[in-house]
């Protein structure tokens, strides 16, 4: 086992300069740079602009500037480099975001767990039952509208849920029953721990519920397929004739082995922290890191695209190589030398 | 004594000269508030669409950035949004030299910066030292020269101070208006460490309260993503009163959201959540109507209220050595002046601005209406005309599919790109392919990427790769509206001809016109250059000028303070943050 996590690790490597030449290299290829812009305006005169690039290293060759790069991330500790927009490093500007999207994230994967998996069991178990027709009707329509619409959505229900409730309860113009974004209310950064961390919660509900519907009803879809196929499997009815309780052979022996291929996908989890829960944090204006990537992205702050792409790169091979770890643990037929 | 307490006046007003700050009076005609009106406390919450990058005033460059908010732009001198002349800020006098080479500027006295200490001249000359030391790569750095020649910021005495010009400017006043930054921070900083010294300092990540501002606020706290908050400078209380006396800004604070998405500005205005909002859409002003109709939100809107400092237009490029029949057609006065002929500027107004835009047909925004000559000659929308004017360059017959050839055979036919994405641009510039080719142009129309796109407006030389461009500038000087790297052929905006040489005996004239007005210092005189160089703009047609968008600004009616109607322009908004209150 040891010597296997080693080969893996090693193996990591040349992955991990491939992934990083590779994404360096397309960035660069797209034409323009940060500067370009400024030569649209007014204000600034050309040579200006080529002295910028001149300071910021940008005229030197592609291969250059990754080996700089290169070098600065394997110091200790890793410098992921220099944002052009914020001027500071990208890690400090960008682990605030991190933090922010990690709420939503963590709570939306949490709910999408707690959820689907019993709801994914009971339509198996229950197929074609009507419960089963309606989980199904519901999950078809929550995946087939994008997230980002469905949040406009929820935000014009927000609105007229507020007008609603200012004229039935005669609050003031401005209350708010559900607040249309963000992430905490104004002038709470006086406020104490506990209502800080309420007044977040109250921010998030709408988000979370928003990115969780979707993948809620693919994951329950998906669940139900599994179980479907394993309660036909022959060591079912074998479990059912040896006289095994019907709770026990579904939760011991169904849910078990219909989990295998979830456990799998766990290590996307981890890379998915960084990343954030894309248009939604947009669309509800939610600090996160979506909007802010797309702001890198569009103004080509590269060592921000490169910094956030070698979080994802290591936490996607960590996440791959745990979950090759929890499959040897939880399936007994796989083993690793 | 028939009036003693005149005497007493006379005499406290002596006693303040001596002892306290000079003070500066914000006119009554800068607010609709009666005098007494304004209530003071409350906290002003508006949004930004971007993120802040930092909170050092020599690096940032962002629009609506920390710096500007904090400072309120405050300098030596301020504009009048009522009529747009120079007056005094944070200087109260000024004398210009006989050879008008030299502003000497006497220091308004008693002015404090957010932490206590005195403003003076120190600051001015360091702030200045810095923006201009190359490698700080200040935003700023291009504004202290002129024609490549650097402007000078030296010290008489602690409350004077003298900016000397390499030549006689039009935009000196607007040079001068540069905010100050502490002496006593950046000075030591920058004299030790250097460029690199200043570049670390007021990053986001720094304390706020190490953040000191010359102006109306300071940073009362900053979360990433989410919101700025901001609260009263009280030192800038005792140098800024409303006319009966009270310190400004009338607010506690204000806090500024940071709301990346429009759509979610909007709701967020719906709901009271912020209070000022410019929609830019049809829809979102139907939105906000909608609801102050139904009762439902407490807010005025002004739609229309003046053009936007923007313009979209049509460029050709006259540098096409290869194509020798594109290269002479691109050239030919008569050929762009077909072309402005068939922009459909109303059809763009009510298509891509929801009737909610102006017409454009100079390189003067309109809502510079003081600049703007009405007696310039226009190329409207006239396929007829277009025709014709074609017909006198030999396009005469239409070959089988529909389209106008000349003798030789040639097609009239072109490329036009713009910056793929902009829906409003891609809009415009169907509208104007499809007039084309209804008199027989063929307009072979191209989005492309917005880079790509600036790469081929900027190419040089003689021969480009690019035949027609539609885009849009903004931004601009109020005292001289020409732009300095547009308008001369050696510009580096220059687009239709980029060879470095002026092409056109029109586009020489043009540069000398240029130059001439930027020297000359009578408003009077430099408006009838203005003048004359529209008149020849509109008939060289260099670049095809298409509309813009108008300004709308709304707010909720929690706020007042608002300027009069006739002052909510786009170039000054609708409000100075000093006079805005809490209503209610």
């Amino acid at each position: 086992m040891g010597t296997y996590i080693l080969r893996r690790i090693i193996q990591l490597i040349p992955t991990f300069v491939g992934a990083t030449l590779l994404a360096f290299i397309i960035i660069q290829l797209s034409p323009g740079d940060f500067f370009t812009e400024k030569l649209l305006d007014p204000k600034v005169r050309p040579e200006t602009v080529q002295r910028l690039r001149e300071q910021f290293g940008l005229n030197q060759p592609i291969y250059v500037q990754y080996l700089l790069w290169m070098k600065g991330l394997l110091q200790w500790p890793p410098q992921l480099g220099y944002s052009f927009a914020y001027q500071q490093d990208v890690w400090q500007i960008a682990l605030p975001r991190v933090l922010n999207s990690m709420i939503l994230v963590v709570a939306s994967t949490f709910l999408l767990y707690l959820v689907a998996i019993p709801i994914g069991i009971f339509s198996a178990v229950r197929q074609y039952s009507l419960a089963d027709r309606v989980v199904s009707f519901i999950s078809y329509i929550f995946l087939s509208i994008p997230s980002f619409f469905f949040a406009l959505i929820m935000i014009f229900l927000i609105l007229q849920l507020n007008y609603a409730a200012r004229d039935a309860f005669h609050l003031s113009n401005n209350a708010q029953i559900l607040p249309v974004g963000g992430m905490t209310s104004s002038g709470s950064e006086a406020w104490p721990g506990w209502k800080r961390f309420l007044d977040v919660l109250w921010h998030a509900l709408i988000p979370v519920l928003v990115v969780t519907a979707r993948d809620i009803a693919g994951f329950t879809r998906f669940m139900r397929g599994q179980m479907l196929d394993v309660l036909g499997q022959d060591y079912m009815r074998t479990a059912r004739a040896k006289g095994l309780s019907e709770r026990v052979s579904i939760y011991k022996h169904a849910l078990r082995n219909a989990v295998i291929p979830f456990v799998a996908g766990i290590g996307s989890i981890l890379p998915g922290l960084v990343s954030g829960v894309g248009f939604v944090e947009v669309v509800m204006n939610w600090p996160g890191v979506t909007p802010f990537y797309l702001d890198a992205l569009n103004s080509k702050d590269l060592y921000v695209l490169t910094g956030f792409l070698v979080i994802g790169l290591v936490l996607l091979m960590i996440g791959n190589l745990i979950s090759d770890l929890l499959l040897a643990w939880v399936d007994p037929r796989i083993r690793y030398y | 004594m028939k009036h003693p307490w005149l005497v007493l006046a006379a005499l406290t007003a002596l006693g303040a000269g001596l002892g306290q700050a000079q003070v500066q009076v914000y006119p009554q005609k800068w607010t609709v508030a009666k005098p007494g009106e304004a209530k003071r406390g409350g906290v002003l919450r508006t949004s930004v669409i971007s993120d802040f990058r930092t909170f050092n005033p020599f690096i940032t460059a962002e629009a609506g950035n920390v710096p500007d908010t904090i400072s309120g732009l405050h300098g030596l001198v301020q504009r009048d949004p009522s009529n747009g002349e120079w007056i005094p800020d944070m200087a109260t006098s000024w004398t210009i030299s006989p050879n008008k080479l030299e502003i000497t500027f006497k220091i308004r006295r008693g002015m404090k910066w957010s932490d206590g200490q005195a403003i003076t001249a120190d600051d001015w000359v360091t702030t200045f030292k810095i923006h201009t030391d190359e490698k700080v790569g200040s935003n700023s750095y291009d504004s202290f020269f002129i024609d490549g020649k650097p402007v000078k910021v030296s010290k008489v005495d602690d409350y004077t101070l003298k900016i000397t010009y390499p030549k006689t400017d039009a935009e000196a006043f607007a040079v001068a208006s540069y905010t100050p930054w502490p002496d006593h921070i950046f000075g030591p900083v920058y004299q030790k460490e250097g460029a690199e010294g200043i570049k670390k300092m007021w990053g986001l990540n720094a304390k706020v309260s190490d953040i000191v501002s010359p102006g109306p606020w300071v940073i009362g706290s900053y979360t990433p993503g989410e919101r700025l908050v901001l609260k009263r400078n009280p030192y800038f209380g005792e140098w800024n009163k409303d006319e009966a006396g009270n310190p400004l800004p009338y607010l506690d604070g204000q806090e500024i959201l940071i709301v990346k998405d429009t759509n979610a500005q909007l709701a967020a205005f719906l709901s009271g959540q912020i209070d000022l909002y410019s929609p830019s859409t049809v829809d979102q002003i139907s939105q906000v109507r909608k609801a102050v109709q139904d009762n439902k939100l407490d807010a005025t809107i002004k739609v229309n209220i003046s053009p936007n400092a923007t313009s979209q237009f049509i460029v050709f490029d006259w540098n096409k050595k290869s194509d020798p029949f594109k290269q002479e057609l691109f050239r030919s006065a008569k050929f762009r002046q077909a072309m402005s002929h068939l922009v459909n500027r109303q059809a763009v107004i009510d298509v891509v601005y929801g009737g909610f835009g102006t017409p454009t047909y100079t390189s003067i925004y309109p809502v510079l209406k003081d600049w703007v000559n009405p007696a310039a000659p226009k190329y409207d929308f006239d396929p007829k005309k277009a025709t014709q004017l074609l017909t006198e360059l030999g396009f005469t017959k239409k070959d089988n599919e529909g389209y106008l050839v000349n003798a030789q055979g040639k097609r009239l036919e072109f490329n036009l790109a713009t910056n793929a994405g902009n829906n409003q641009r891609e809009q415009m510039a169907r509208l104007f392919a499809d007039e084309a080719k209804k008199v027989g142009v063929k307009v072979n129309f191209n989005p492309i990427d917005f880079n790509t796109l600036v790469g081929q407006l900027q190419s040089k030389g003689d021969d480009r790769p690019w035949d027609a461009i539609l885009i849009g500038l903004s931004g601009g000087g109020l005292d001289w509206p020409f732009g300095s790297n547009v308008v001369p052929c050696t510009g580096s905006l220059h687009m239709y001809n980029t060879s470095g040489k002026c092409i056109d005996p029109r586009e020489t004239q043009l540069s000398a016109l240029y130059s001439r007005g930027r020297t000359e210092l009578d408003l009077a005189k430099r408006k009838e250059i203005g003048n004359q160089m529209q008149v020849i703009e509109a008939q060289l047609q260099p670049i095809v000028y298409i509309a813009g968008p108008n300004y709308h600004p709304a707010w909720n009616n929690r706020v007042g303070g608002q300027f009069p109607d006739k002052l909510i322009n786009a170039l000054y908004g609708s409000r100075t943050t000093e006079l805005t209150y809490i209503a209610k």
